[in-house]
């Protein structure tokens, strides 16, 4: 298998706030990696360190085995191949549907007009918001914001998707679109890091579920045997509170 | 002569009725011209005081950005904390005096607006870039944009929305504040005002007039802004393509009639 992400004892702190104590993990390509853990656990911190929005005080991540943070990597490249989708969706606000899921086509991966439109109409097909290009995010519901964040990721071809909790803002009947977009996603081999709550998902979805604590990572493994015969006491608790 | 108020406002009107176009004309230019330049003024204060030193910078980067700051931090504090009219004159008899410069009294009165409103809107602007929600930020740099293409694509179209009304206020002021500027003999409104009251000695008659220019010129600058603002917000409806080739299968949508819509287009 190839090794797509490796985060090697990463540390992180707010202030005196150690938030990450040593994680160490490995995304490997077409896998599904589900993180779960209770709120303030460090799980969604992690993500954001690994797309840089959090800068780590300690420990190394690698992409194809070249460590990030060293500045050899080229970082508006990196950002375009790992792609994140968040909980708040933060769609460009100024901007249309389609105009979304163009603008880092153009500026960042200088495709020219014609190509970043037809790019981003295949993905909105794809998450059933080609019908909706015109409109303005504040006209969407959230789940077909999300749908539409998640297509101006996928607009950029990216090689993994790190998903930051993407259906913890919306309201119960909306999670099921975006999770199927999730699903059809997983299948067609994409390399997926997804920090959720949706116990549902991850057993049916993810190859390897990691299961977060007080900022380390307390277990690991295929979601038959984490999910369903949990070792620790903290992850018994943990589940037990989820159903 | 005329007797009453009226007729004084009559008389004042024909005798001087082209003095008063032409200052209220110089008063709009010299309010217009400073607003839009100390708006490019504050942009790029602005801007600039937002830049964080990127990560790995070394000390000389950190230093020029350091120094940059603190400079446009002295530019903020000066000219707002000092009142336009002392701006004035230090500006245009300092430069006469010990630049050698005779400046243009028009030009020299666009200078000191220019940079006098520059330095409240680079605050304004501040504000508006801060009042954009982080996760834009976010977005833009996870999508791999640089800290000019975020502000320039996505930040600033939002902030300097968030803004307009201020910097509506700012025109505003800056129409009635030019008036100060007749210490340097600008022939704005106020300017020629001075002269004509002084030939009849007809002063409140005068200011009466110049009073209600004024008033015209404010609520009617704030009539366009508000406008500006509407078209800014884009329109509240917008079109379901039933199919990308098919102009026929179009749903206008409006915000009351969208779920109705939208049921149509998934029956």
């Amino acid at each position: 298998m190839e090794r797509v992400i490796e985060v090697e004892g990463l540390k992180k702190s707010f202030g005196s706030h150690e938030v990450l104590k040593g994680i160490n993990f490995t995304a490997e390509k077409g896998q599904v990696t589900c993180i779960i853990g209770s709120s303030g656990s460090g799980k969604s911190t992690l993500l954001r360190c690994i797309n840089l929005l959090e800068v780590p005080d300690g420990g190394r991540i690698l992409y194809h085995g070249q460590n990030i943070l060293s500045g050899a990597v080229n970082m508006p490249q990196y950002h375009a191949r790992v792609g994140m989708v968040f909980q708040q969706f933060n769609l460009f606000g100024n901007m249309n549907v389609l105009e979304n899921c163009m603008a880092g086509q153009m500026k960042v991966l200088h495709r020219s007009r014609a190509e970043s439109e037809q790019n981003a109409l295949k993905y909105l097909k794809k998450v059933g918001m080609a019908a909706y290009v015109g409109a303005m995010p504040r006209q969407l519901s959230g789940g077909q914001k999300q749908r539409v964040a998640i297509a101006r990721t996928l607009a950029m071809d990216p090689e993994v998707i790190l998903f930051d909790e993407p259906t913890s803002a919306l309201d119960p009947e909306m999670v099921g679109e975006v999770l199927g977009v999730m699903q059809d996603l997983a299948q067609e081999g994409m390399t997926m890091l997804v920090v959720t709550h949706e116990m549902g998902f991850a057993r049916a979805v993810a190859n390897q579920v990691v299961f977060m604590d007080g900022g380390v990572i307390c277990e690991q493994g295929a979601p038959g045997e984490v999910l369903t015969s949990p070792r620790s006491e903290r992850l018994k608790a943990f589940l037990s509170s989820m159903l | 002569m005329p007797t009453t108020f009226f007729g004084w406002v009559g008389f004042l009107l024909e005798q001087y009725g082209p003095l008063f176009a032409a200052g209220t004309a110089m008063t709009l230019l010299i309010s217009l011209s400073g607003t839009v330049l100390g708006f490019i003024i504050g942009l790029l204060v602005a801007i600039v005081r937002t830049i964080e030193p990127p990560r790995g910078a070394g000390p000389v980067r950190r230093a020029l950005l350091g120094a940059a700051h603190a400079l446009m931090n002295v530019y903020i504090q000066v000219f707002r904390g000092t009142p336009m009219i002392v701006q004035a004159m230090v500006i245009y008899y300092g430069s006469m005096q010990y630049l050698g410069i005779d400046m243009d009294h028009t030009a020299a009165a666009i200078f000191v607006i220019s940079i006098n409103t520059g330095a409240y809107m680079a605050e304004i602007i501040r504000g508006g870039i801060i009042s954009v929600d982080k996760g834009q930020f976010e977005a833009a740099h996870a999508i791999g944009m640089t800290h000019w293409q975020t502000m320039t694509t996505v930040v600033l179209p939002q902030a300097i929305r968030n803004i307009l009304p201020s910097v509506g206020n700012e025109f505003i002021v800056n129409i009635k504040d030019s008036s100060v500027l007749n210490v340097i003999a600008v022939s704005e409104l106020f300017f020629q005002a001075k002269s004509a009251a002084g030939t009849y000695f007809r002063y409140f008659e005068v200011y009466f007039i110049v009073a209600v220019i004024y008033l015209v010129l404010t609520l009617t600058v704030s009539r366009i802004l508000r406008f500006v603002e509407k078209k800014m917000d884009g329109p509240d409806n917008y079109v379901i393509h039933g199919s990308q080739s098919d102009s026929r299968a179009e749903i206008h949508v409006s915000a009351e009639n969208e779920r109705e819509a939208v049921k149509r287009w998934n029956a």
